[in-house]
């Protein structure tokens, strides 16, 4: 790995590292740190209302300008970096860990267990992923617990389904055969042989449906079914400045340019993580 | 055509799915803390009213016998009373189907238009600088929100510029197709990165396949090599991923008919949360997923038609 | 028979982009074609054969690669020089060009008729209805049976030899002077190879064609090809006439090619190649008494299929697919047992139902006397460590995420067989006696090249100190010079360690050098079984002789 290739634009010099993972770690580092030094860097608190230097654009005082109860919208979205940071992380991490799981499992042993997955899937599937997560929500009332809750029921499918499918190609394999004319068990063979050879995969996965997830919760708290006022949440803060789109655009465009600034660095990332992962091993 | 057979008997292959469908949706409902009848009627209805539910719906049964019923009305067209609108679910979202139908047409034909022109695009100048605008388009667009975007072209094309109206469905079918024009671009900007990407990547990988070099080394020129063997080997891949992208093309529409304020399911979902309407929820719940069921189906029969190797 | 060049190739050189820069995979190569003969090139992978054929006619990839240097004249202008709409012309219409692997190179969802009749209505102008009508004429000269309807198959409904035999139309449909044949028989099975050859040569003789044949098999070439060049990274090493070429070769690669060929070296001797041991005469050990070692008795796999909704509503019928119909086999202890069959003939399967990979249908398998009983049963037992497999694909039968070391030190402390201080040491050990070198031992299986890789597979293998060893297709996948080499190391270790093998090849210059028994397998049952000897000098079935009269003439040479 040295200097950059012709015609590839996608490798950087630096470390051998793919620029987009560069730049996209990068973009969410910054957002990481803004979230555990918000106290520190936010120069106003997100809630304080201060009625009569409401709806401001932006200026010196307020960077990014102010919305309709005077907050400043700076302050709000690096507050809300925490809640939206959060949404992708633990909106993520369940269906992760339920999903390769269960696609491990079952995609080897097969059999009953497979013939269940299988069905769930197909009935999970059915459903539009969005509308089966609101419904659910609907059920167990609004907020992001509900959020958490639906998305380990409905959102480990893909990742079973992934995963199994890896598994099934490579239980096949010959590698996966030496293994067993060894005489290594199961365990040793689903922990050892299979995981660290699907696991890639499903992290490139993860990082992707990251981006997914923080655009459903910021949906969801748009539609006021996810994060609920006052909290200082970007999906919050775009539903609240949607009426007064045609006097003070800038309540709404900021934080849905925190949105995209976000999402953007996950997805880089993700590309150069699914470069490596790919050509390296 | 012996092969297209199994269009008679495919439906029968979807009866466990649909099970599964009638049973979560089901579920769903009946897990609302509460007295259901209370939950599901309101707290004004009238004691005569909640008797003949009780009855319609055995609810003074064991649970299982409860979902023998809710199939039983089911198939009898009987899917309750909205609390809110006094009438029957059915008659509500038959009312709000043709909107969402609609601006769900609409959605698709412009996401396809726009993923298929990129990816060609795309896949025709690899490593070239169309190609490079693409693929950032693609990475970018992966993150846009679609309520936000469709708040920014409201902002831009409706109060900025004045081309577009700010919300509704128009009458007509040219007032619904100006209506509806934001709000299917908006789905269309966001659905296309994920379509786009997967197109260019089929496309690619069948330029590179060996059909083609044999096609090419009979002196076929290189445009007639993509329109006559590697497109019409990149249609089944995509038929797939149509299907697939049908299902977030409906959770789309949930969004975007809130933003554009359209009369259509989506909307009506939202607000029936919100109202606590628990039928009318499962109701648009479990038209949906039928609508996805049907789309699968018709997914089949089209790949069987576009690919001689398939076996049904 | 040759008369005047018709093609000439004067140093040509051909880059690719390897990431840092420009590197050049064919370098300075010349060599002439000449009017109604057939020229052979022969290199191994990374010779760059295949490069030079794709040269010619200038079908390498765009942006990755190019032409640096040289001409190739035809007809008296350059192809390298030569505008697009020239180059159309050519392609197809004067120079033919068919490919390794007619499976993928025929477009699937368009009937053969179409693929053949788009060249002839281009180059030759003809109306669809003529092309169509002259579409059937040539799938009729090529061999098809029934053309009238066969025109409108799919590449999918044609088994592998009718897809090579249309795609051999298609590259002849308009007449070229010349044919470029890469690799065209190699994804075939060697009874259909010898039919596909035998066409080429009576085409070629009908129609005056000049073909380039390009191929990795030297006695191939040397049965179809009058002249030939052999290649060794990117350059040509060696040219002449066949004959003279195999019988006094002047270059050290061309002499290493000719001593790695299993016919061209007496059975049971090692092959003599650069720094491995000189060759001897029966080296192998002699089987240990007549105690039968393994008995496999009237042994059946079928891979059954589930039956779709589709299927039972309208009562197709479905089969089972008998993968292998009882077989009956010995092996006794210490001896070496080929079984030899083409694709689908059962063998692989039969291999892994004795390590336990597939479940039979029906039948007995007996280890040393004891019954293995059902592979459920016997998840772990001794035989464990009695019974070890080496793979076809070297590369894919190692763990990817694992080093060389992590590899060989697992089997050692997953069954205990050495105390972990001393584990190390063994892995060393059986590094050296693969042939290894120690520097290897924490590479990952991508780093290696596929011979290491196949080392390390038989290293795997010897580590639980097995007495039998099967080994399937072990060689398929590598260089003839690299299955030399592993050829060697699988008789040194058969004398050293007394190893009782069952190998299984499509070879049967292969399996001949290697095993005093042969056993023939076609569609899951087992044809024949006798000495190597009777095997070769007095077959008893028809398909035996088959497979023999397939086998190139250089090599069946001693």
């Amino acid at each position: 790995m040295s200097a950059t290739a012709p015609g590839d634009s996608g490798r950087s010099g630096v470390i051998g590292l793919p620029a987009s993972l560069l730049v996209g770690g990068a973009i969410i580092a910054m957002w990481v740190l803004l979230a555990l030094f918000a106290d520190l860097v936010a120069p106003y608190s997100p809630i304080a209302q201060d009625v009569p230097s409401a709806l401001q654009p932006p200026s010196l005082d307020h960077l990014l300008g102010t919305d309709n109860y005077g907050r400043d919208i700076l302050s709000r979205i690096i507050f809300g970096a925490r809640i939206d940071l959060q949404i992708g992380l633990f909106g993520v991490l369940f269906p992760f860990l339920i999903g390769n799981i269960i696609g491990l499992v079952a995609g080897y042993f097969g059999g009953l267990i497979d013939t269940v997955l299988m069905r769930i899937l197909e009935v999970t599937i059915a459903f539009p992923f969005f509308v089966l997560v609101i419904a659910i929500i609907s059920i167990l009332g609004p907020g992001l617990i509900s959020l958490y809750i639906a998305l380990a029921l409905v959102g480990w499918v893909s990742y079973a389904r992934l995963t199994r499918s890896q598994v099934l190609i490579l239980k096949n394999s010959d590698f996966v055969g030496a293994a067993r004319v060894l005489g290594y068990g199961n365990g040793r063979i689903m922990l050892r042989h299979l995981l660290p050879n699907v696991i890639s995969t499903s992290v490139v996965f993860a990082m992707t449906d990251m981006v997914l997830v923080i655009l459903l919760g910021a949906s969801l708290s748009y539609l006021g079914l996810g994060a609920q006022p006052p909290a200082a949440e970007w999906g919050v803060m775009i539903a609240e400045g949607q009426q007064f789109l045609s006097t003070a655009w800038w309540v709404c465009l900021f934080p849905g340019l925190a949105i995209v600034l976000l999402a953007l660095g996950l997805s880089m990332a993700a590309d150069g993580l699914a470069h490596v992962l790919g050509t390296k091993e | 055509m012996g092969r297209f057979k199994f269009v008679l008997y495919r439906p029968l292959q979807t009866i466990p799915v649909l099970i599964g469908v009638s049973i979560i949706t089901f579920v769903l409902v009946r897990s609302i803390p509460g007295d259901p009848v209370r939950v599901l009627l309101g707290p004004r209805a009238k004691p005569s009213i909640i008797a003949a539910v009780r009855e319609q719906y055995g609810l003074d049964e064991p649970l299982v016998v409860q979902y023998f019923y809710f199939i039983y009305n089911l198939l009898h067209g009987e899917m309750g009373r909205s609390i809110i609108y006094r009438v029957p679910v059915l008659d509500v979202i038959a009312e709000r189907l043709v909107p969402t139908l609609f601006l769900l047409s609409y959605a698709l034909l412009l996401t396809v238009a726009l993923a298929l022109a990129l990816a060609i695009v795309a896949a025709r100048n690899q490593r070239r600088l169309p190609d490079h605008l693409v693929r950032m388009f693609c990475t970018a667009g992966l993150g846009l929100p679609a309520f936000w975007l469709g708040i920014v072209l409201i902002m831009v094309f409706s109060v900025g510029l004045g081309w577009f109206p700010v919300s509704g469905y128009g009458d007509g079918f040219w007032g619904h197709l100006h209506h509806l024009f934001l709000p299917a671009l908006t789905i269309a900007v966001a659905l296309a990165p994920v379509l786009t990407r997967n197109l260019r990547a089929t496309l690619i990988d069948q330029m590179e396949a060996g059909y083609v070099q044999t096609a090419r080394a009979r002196g076929m020129s290189e445009r007639a090599l993509f329109y006559r063997h590697v497109l019409p080997n990149s249609l089944v891949p995509t038929v797939n991923l149509l299907g697939v992208a049908f299902s977030w093309l409906i959770g789309g529409t949930v969004v975007v008919e809130t933003v554009f304020s359209i009369p259509g399911m989506g909307q009506l979902m939202v607000s029936s949360i919100f109202s606590r309407d628990y039928l009318l929820v499962q109701g648009v719940t479990l038209v949906f997923a039928l609508g996805i069921i049907l789309t699968n189906f018709i997914v089949d029969v089209v790949n069987v038609a576009l690919d001689p190797r398939i076996d049904p | 028979m040759t008369g005047e060049p018709i093609l000439s190739v004067r140093d040509l050189t051909v880059q690719f982009d390897s990431g840092d820069g420009w590197r050049s995979v064919v370098e300075d190569v010349s060599f002439t074609l000449n009017k109604g003969e057939v020229l052979g090139i022969v290199g191994e992978s990374g010779s760059g054969k295949t490069v030079t054929s794709r040269a010619l006619i200038r079908l390498l990839p765009d942006r990755v690669s190019r032409i640096a240097g040289g001409c190739v004249d035809f007809e008296g202008r350059d192809v390298i020089a030569m505008s697009e709409s020239a180059l159309e012309d050519i392609r197809g219409g004067k120079i033919g060009m068919i490919f390794q692997n007619p499976t993928t190179h025929l477009d699937p969802v368009m009937r053969i008729g179409q693929q053949i009749a788009a060249g002839l209505m281009l180059h030759l102008g003809l109306r669809s209805r003529a092309a169509r009508a002259r579409t059937i004429e040539l799938l009729d000269e090529v061999g098809f049976r029934d053309p009238e309807r066969q025109v409108d198959a799919f590449p999918h409904e044609l088994s592998g030899g009718m897809r090579q035999r249309a795609m051999i139309a298609g590259a002849l449909s308009c007449n070229p002077s010349i044919l470029i044949a890469d690799e065209p028989t190699t994804a075939l099975d060697v009874t259909v190879q010898a039919q596909i050859i035998e066409l080429l040569r009576t085409l070629g003789r009908q129609r005056g064609l000049s073909i380039i044949f390009i191929s990795h098999d030297l006695g191939l070439v040397a049965d179809f090809c009058q002249r030939m060049v052999v290649m060794e990274r990117g350059r040509i090493v060696e040219a002449g006439a066949v004959d003279d070429v195999i019988a006094r070769p002047q270059h050290p690669y061309t002499i290493r090619l000719l001593h790695s060929q299993p016919g061209l070296t007496a059975p049971g001797s090692y092959f003599d190649l650069d720094g491995e041991t000189k060759s001897r005469n029966e080296t192998r050990p002699a089987p240990q008494g007549d105690a039968t070692y393994l008995a496999i008795d009237r042994l059946a796999v079928a891979f059954s299929r589930k039956r779709s909704l589709g299927e039972i509503l309208t009562r197709k019928p479905v089969r089972d697919l008998a993968a292998v119909d009882g077989v009956s086999l010995n092996l006794t202890r210490g001896e070496a047992l080929g079984l030899v069959g083409e694709s689908g003939s059962g063998k692989s399967t039969l291999a892994r139902s004795v390590v336990g990979l597939v479940t039979p249908k029906s039948g007995e398998i007996q280890l040393d006397g004891k019954s293995l009983g059902k592979p459920g049963e016997r998840q772990r037992g001794p035989w464990h460590r009695q019974i070890q497999m080496i793979f076809q694909d070297p590369v894919s039968s190692l763990n990817p995420k694992m080093t060389v070391g992590e590899t060989l030190a697992e089997p050692l402390s997953v069954h205990r067989l050495c105390p972990p201080a001393d584990v190390k040491d063994r892995v060393l050990g059986l590094m050296t006696e693969v042939g290894l070198e120690h520097d290897l031992l924490n590479r990952k299986p991508h780093q290696l090249s596929g011979g290491q890789c196949q080392r390390v597979g038989i290293a795997r293998a010897l580590s639980v100190e097995p007495e039998f060893l099967i080994a399937d297709e072990p060689t398929s996948a590598l260089d003839v010079t690299i299955q030399a080499q592993i050829i060697n190391l699988l008789m040194r270790l058969r004398e050293s360690r007394g190893l009782t093998m069952l190998f299984i090849s499509h070879d049967l210059t292969v399996v001949r050098h290697l095993c005093q028994r042969i056993a023939v397998m076609q569609h899951g049952r087992l044809v024949e079984t006798g000495s190597a000897e009777e095997i070769f000098d007095n077959p008893r079935q028809d398909y035996t002789r088959k497979l023999l009269a397939a086998i190139p003439r250089v090599a069946r040479a001693r």
